[in-house]
């Protein structure tokens, strides 16, 4: 049964497939640009009190944990890469009944079993955590943004107090765009650090990211966990026959996404380029 | 053939009631609330006012707002903002809008917050039970700002802060109203 082979809307996919690898791989870099981001806040002392200590300190152990399962996933990853090379170097599709290439195949797929055994012993902690971040955040965000702001000051804290100061640079790329989670987190990072007056404003839209990701993560890790025993056994059966699934193709493909990065991201449209006016009217009309 | 002659005395009567019959029915026809006739956008609103003094073609004044854009659009610049926005305060001073209206005509084109975002309540018990509604509304106010501030006054970095805006606000409100209704 191919756990891994039915491509599914990223929500629906399960933790195994490369995009929720991708997103677990993520995790421990949105957590050391939060301790940056931490730092700026608590040097302007933000209105809005959306990362407290007990939300860092969430998100500190679940940067631990997703860097040992990144760790431990990356040496398994390379040699399921290497062997898969080996395997199409060899010229071994539709040569299945070749002793050597089903010697290759066995191999490739004990390797495949050891990546969900690894997964099957780190996801566990790192659900937990996942989930403990989650749902601090949840009540950071329901507290401060839901139930303290109309939606009037909610737009005034996106704008960061003056709307008309657009000086400031801020990223094109913005919310759930389906690029690299890194890539996104590392333009979070230079908003935070390019203007003090906007933490706030930067904030929000960064707990809003890392708690839907975090809720997307953990829907995934949840189905993985279901999955990953019945993949175990599968591919325990293949053992048996000494072949080499789509799927394992597919999850190695995914690998390599995952470790040089995703070479069919989505190009971004940017909006218009800022203008040049020199001294913006102000009308008494405006709110 | 003879003629028919009327004596002197009756032809200034019907004169005189010919000239009352007309009189009296340019008094009912509606004035004409004619488009402004210019490309200029100073002249154009002044054409507007002329039209609008009086109240009779008060009822028009959302298509001459249109028109006034789209004439701003033919020559767009900055100073196009202070033209409205005084158009729109003598509107409010000469009763033909209430100051909240000519709020809501100047800043649904020209400012980069969003006027359908507005609420007395927090936004788990406001916004978050009709955000679809609220996310299609700033859509469709989201092109009256390309149109105002892109189009007829040249502020683009106005009208890209809006955009940035519309695009943190549906971000923010998916997961806020997510937390809000989250029951663990």
């Amino acid at each position: 049964m191919n756990v891994f082979r039915t491509r599914l809307p990223a929500r629906l996919l399960p933790a195994g497939h490369p995009i929720a690898l991708h997103r677990l791989a993520g995790l421990s870099f949105i957590i050391s640009l939060l301790f940056s981001v931490q730092a700026f806040a608590s040097t302007d002392s933000p209105t809005i009190r959306l990362f407290p200590t007990t939300v860092v300190e969430d998100l500190r152990q679940t940067s631990s944990v997703a860097k040992e399962m990144e760790t431990g996933l990356q040496e398994v990853i390379g040699r399921l890469d290497q062997q898969q090379q080996l395997y199409q170097e060899s010229k071994c599709d539709g040569a299945e009944d070749d002793p050597g290439c089903q010697r290759l195949a066995k191999q490739l797929g004990a390797t495949y079993l050891d990546m969900l055994g690894i997964m099957e012993e780190r996801l566990p902690d790192m659900e937990h955590t996942v989930n403990n971040t989650r749902l601090s955040l949840e009540k950071r965000l329901r507290s401060e943004l839901g139930n303290k702001m109309t939606p009037w000051t909610l737009q005034e804290t996106l704008l960061g107090g003056n709307p008309q100061e657009t000086s400031a640079p801020s990223p094109t790329m913005r919310g759930r765009s389906g690029m690299r989670l890194s890539e996104r987190f590392k333009q979070y990072y230079q908003l935070v650090a390019s203007s003090s007056s906007q933490t706030d404003q930067s904030l929000a839209v960064l707990a809003s990211d890392i708690y839907l990701d975090m809720e997307e993560t953990s829907e995934l890790i949840a189905r993985t966990r279901e999955e990953i025993a019945r993949a175990t056994l599968v591919e325990q059966l293949n053992q048996s026959f000494g072949t080499i699934t789509p799927e394992m193709m597919e999850i190695v493909g995914g690998v390599k996404s995952i470790l040089f990065g995703d070479e069919t991201s989505p190009m971004q449209i940017a909006g218009p380029p800022p203008g040049s006016i020199e001294q913006a009217y102000r009308s008494p009309l405006e709110n | 053939m003879r003629k028919l002659k009327l004596s002197a005395p009756f032809r200034g009567a019907l004169l005189i009631a010919t000239c009352g019959a007309l009189l009296a029915s340019c008094a009912t026809t509606p004035p004409p609330c004619i488009s402004p006739q210019t490309k200029n956008l100073n002249h154009a609103v002044e054409d507007v006012k002329s039209n609008l003094r009086g109240g009779a073609c008060a009822a028009h004044f959302d298509r001459y707002y249109d028109e006034l854009l789209s004439i701003a659009e033919g020559d767009p610049k900055a100073e196009n903002k202070r033209i409205f926005s005084e158009f729109l305060v003598w509107s409010s001073d000469a009763g033909l809008l209430s100051q909240r209206q000519a709020r809501d005509y100047y800043n649904r084109y020209f400012n980069v917050k969003f006027t359908s975002m507005q609420g007395d309540y927090n936004n788990c018990s406001h916004t978050c039970p009709r955000r679809d509604r609220v996310m299609l509304n700033m859509e469709r106010e989201l092109s009256d700002k390309e149109r105002g501030l892109l189009k007829v006054s040249l502020d683009n970095d106005g009208y890209y802060r809006a955009d940035e805006l519309y695009q943190e606000v549906e971000l923010v409100l998916e997961a806020t109203c997510t937390a809000c209704n989250a029951v663990r």
